[in-house]
């Protein structure tokens, strides 16, 4: 336990709670990092968690995107083709519904009919009639073929068994691979089928799939059953190259592959073209290739790495604002608590203090009583031998005795802190009151008092007798300490809404900083070596005078410069409290 | 002017005493007793004085109680009460209940004097 305790107070976040050992200032430190780390997570790991769905969510449809995208271009590609056969098909078969063997097998026809369907059919190399035993009779293009014995030719068995035929490509006699496009029909005079065919380059092919080309396409190309290329393919060769297929299409189906390659997903599109030997195979890139997905990527990083800096920033400063806050109020719960701690101590001094003026003052009253009768027995008879003398050490013992009634008298006072009659009292009008009594002191010091009180000052509500013993003690330790040639500031002035104050500063020697923490405790004196000996309570009562009447007084001194009193009291406000009922 | 008749009432009889003899230098029938059944006893035999000075705190029935009963016994007899233990709360307690002045111990002989007949002329 102690041990987990112990690690808890070096870890930054529960060392502001458990380092009590700490200074306060790092414990302040370690509460703003606490702080600043718990609301980080909070924020964070929410908007974190939140943006990583989003981020795989919207992956997911993309790569959904690219699926479609892929089996929508493979459709197309095929379609394409699909049409360029289907109207190739056609014109064939027009052409051998409308001729006979006998008409094709002329060269000049044929060529007429060549030229008319290479305008229209483009690739189409050549065009050639094919008698039933597989001599080639009449050839219209580029090679010398005329001749040519296809009898054992694979696609001239395929033409014969069907009306029309596609074949697959291969190179035949002129070593170039092609593909034909092949119908049949029956000679009614031999009644022997014969055959004519359209041979159309490969490079047709490469066009038609050319046309597919998109962004993320990667290959495009057509392969048979047995794995050869019908085309040319941008990653695996040229036709008639040998290409692996692992799965292959039922009739029409387009059939989708996803693979990862990396940390990019790869899609394969598979389709047959309809009544051909060709596959269409489709190589495409994943959504993670594509420059929307980057762009969603960097405005999804930007947008993140903003909040990240906005929140942070935010957390920064909350968790310092909240620290301070707690630093504030720790240190006005601790000036309280001093405070309190301070009137409380001032208190049982007082209580002390009555206590011993109660009991000196009997045994003193009897010292006074007896000298007294000494001093009446001496005064009667005159011719008592040291009759001066015995008057004087008589008289010397009362004034003593005064001196010792003094003290008792002002111990009390403090310990009663006098009771209270508060009345509405005008500030400037006490401080003049106090000053006529001092005036006189001061000048024969040569003392300048300077006034600058601020006219219409707010009343407050306070003791008037104990108000003019608060600025009497002020302004008479102000005298006592300049001695002689010197300025005495007073200065009255509304502070705020809701307080008033008075400053009285003195151009006197200053005090010393560890005099000056004392300077409120009751028996502190500083005037304990000179003529006018203090009791050292003046500035006590002083103090428990501006405190009791809600006030607050502060000093500041500096050694060379002078003192400054500084006391505030509440304005009196209408309704705030009920009047005394023995105000004036 | 008659000298008046001072009853001195404090436990401290050494200081009752000694300021019943500086009294009586001065022209006053002045006689001190320790308490308050001493004090009842003084007014029982007729020594009647005009004025009494008494001590608040005092052992048994303390200064107040005796207030009320030398008031009791005779409410013109001014009583001004003499003592070391002074607080505000007993000098208005002890006005309410007829008391002429309060005056807290060691006390100038002469601002006494001034006071007792100032109570004496009541």
């Amino acid at each position: 336990m102690s041990k987990n305790r112990s690690s808890k107070r070096n870890c930054p976040i529960f060392c502001g709670l458990y380092g009590k050992d700490l200074s306060p200032q790092a414990r302040y430190r370690c509460m703003c990092n606490s702080l600043f780390i718990v609301m980080l997570a909070i924020t964070l790991i929410p908007l974190s968690i939140t943006s990583g769905l989003n981020f795989f969510q919207y992956q997911q449809l993309v790569r959904e995107d690219s699926r479609a995208n892929a089996r929508w271009n493979a459709e197309s590609a095929r379609a394409t083709i699909n049409a360029y056969l289907e109207k190739l098909e056609a014109a064939i078969t027009v052409v051998i519904d409308t001729y006979s063997f006998e008409d094709l097998s002329d060269p000049k026809k044929l060529e007429q009919l060549f030229r008319q369907l290479k305008k229209e059919h483009q690739g189409l190399v050549d065009l050639s009639v094919v008698g039933a035993d597989g001599i080639q009779t009449a050839y219209v293009g580029p090679y010398r073929l005329v001749g040519k014995d296809y009898s054992d030719s694979l696609w001239f068995h395929k033409a014969l068994s069907r009306r029309i035929y596609v074949s697959e490509v291969f190179t035949g006699f002129r070593n170039v691979p092609h593909f034909v496009v092949a119908a049949s029909k029956k000679d009614p005079s031999s009644d022997r089928y014969w055959v004519i065919r359209a041979s159309i380059d490969t490079e047709t092919l490469d066009r038609f799939l050319a046309l597919a080309d998109t962004e993320a396409l990667e290959d495009i190309f057509l392969i048979n059953d047995s794995g050869i290329l019908q085309s040319g393919s941008r990653y695996h060769g040229d036709a008639m190259e040998s290409f692996q297929l692992t799965r292959k299409p039922k009739q029409s189906d387009v059939l989708i592959f996803e693979e990862m390659r990396g940390s990019s997903s790869f899609y394969r599109a598979v389709s047959r073209i309809p009544n051909t030997p060709w596959l269409l195979v489709l190589d495409q890139q994943g959504a993670e290739a594509r420059k929307i997905w980057h762009i969603f990527k960097g405005r999804l990083q930007l947008t993140l790495g903003l909040c990240f800096l906005a929140s942070g920033g935010m957390v920064f400063w909350l968790s310092r604002f909240l620290a301070g806050k707690f630093r504030e109020a720790d240190e006005t719960r601790d000036s309280i608590l001093s405070e309190t701690e301070h009137s409380n101590k001032l208190a049982s001094i007082g209580r002390l203090a009555a206590g011993v003026a109660h009991e000196i003052n009997n045994p003193l009253a009897i010292i006074a009583e007896k000298a007294g009768l000494m001093q009446d027995l001496v005064g009667l008879e005159q011719d008592f031998r040291h009759r001066e003398k015995f008057l004087d050490q008589l008289a010397s013992l009362q004034n003593a005795v005064v001196r010792a009634r003094t003290i008792t008298h002002r111990l009390l006072g403090f310990a009663r802190r006098m009771e209270t009659s508060l009345t509405l009292v005008q500030l400037n009008a006490i401080i003049t009151e106090v000053l006529s009594f001092l005036e006189k002191d001061a000048a024969y010091r040569n003392i300048h008092i300077i006034l600058q009180l601020q006219e219409n000052l707010p009343v407050i509500r306070a003791d008037h007798g104990q108000l003019q013993q608060v600025f009497l003690n002020v302004i008479n330790n102000a005298i006592d300490a300049i001695r002689g040639d010197g300025e005495i500031h007073i200065t009255s002035r509304r502070e705020n809404q809701k307080t008033v104050m008075v400053a009285i500063s003195d151009t006197g020697p200053g005090i010393a900083p560890d005099v000056l923490k004392h300077i409120f405790d009751p028996f502190f004196t500083t005037k304990g070596n000179e003529e006018k000996k203090g009791t050292g309570l003046g500035l006590s009562i002083t103090y428990g005078i501006v405190q009791k009447m809600g006030g607050k007084i502060e000093v500041s001194s500096e050694i060379g410069v002078g003192t400054t009193f500084i006391i505030t009291f509440p304005v009196y406000k209408e309704g705030s409290e009920e009047e005394s009922n023995d105000s004036a | 002017m008659t000298a008046h008749r001072i009853l001195i009432v404090d436990d401290e009889l050494d200081f009752g005493t000694t300021l019943a003899e500086r009294l009586e230098l001065r022209g006053y029938a002045a006689k001190a007793v320790s308490g308050a059944q001493e004090a009842m006893g003084a007014l029982a035999d007729n020594w009647r004085p005009d004025v009494v000075l008494l001590d608040l705190m005092m052992p048994g029935v303390d200064g107040l109680a005796t207030l009320d009963l030398i008031k009791q016994h005779d409410p013109k007899i001014q009583v001004i009460i003499l003592t070391g233990h002074g607080s505000t709360e007993s000098g208005i307690l002890g006005m309410q209940r007829g008391l002429f002045d309060y005056i807290m111990k060691p006390v100038d002989i002469g601002e006494l004097i001034a006071r007792i007949n100032e109570a004496g002329a009541q």
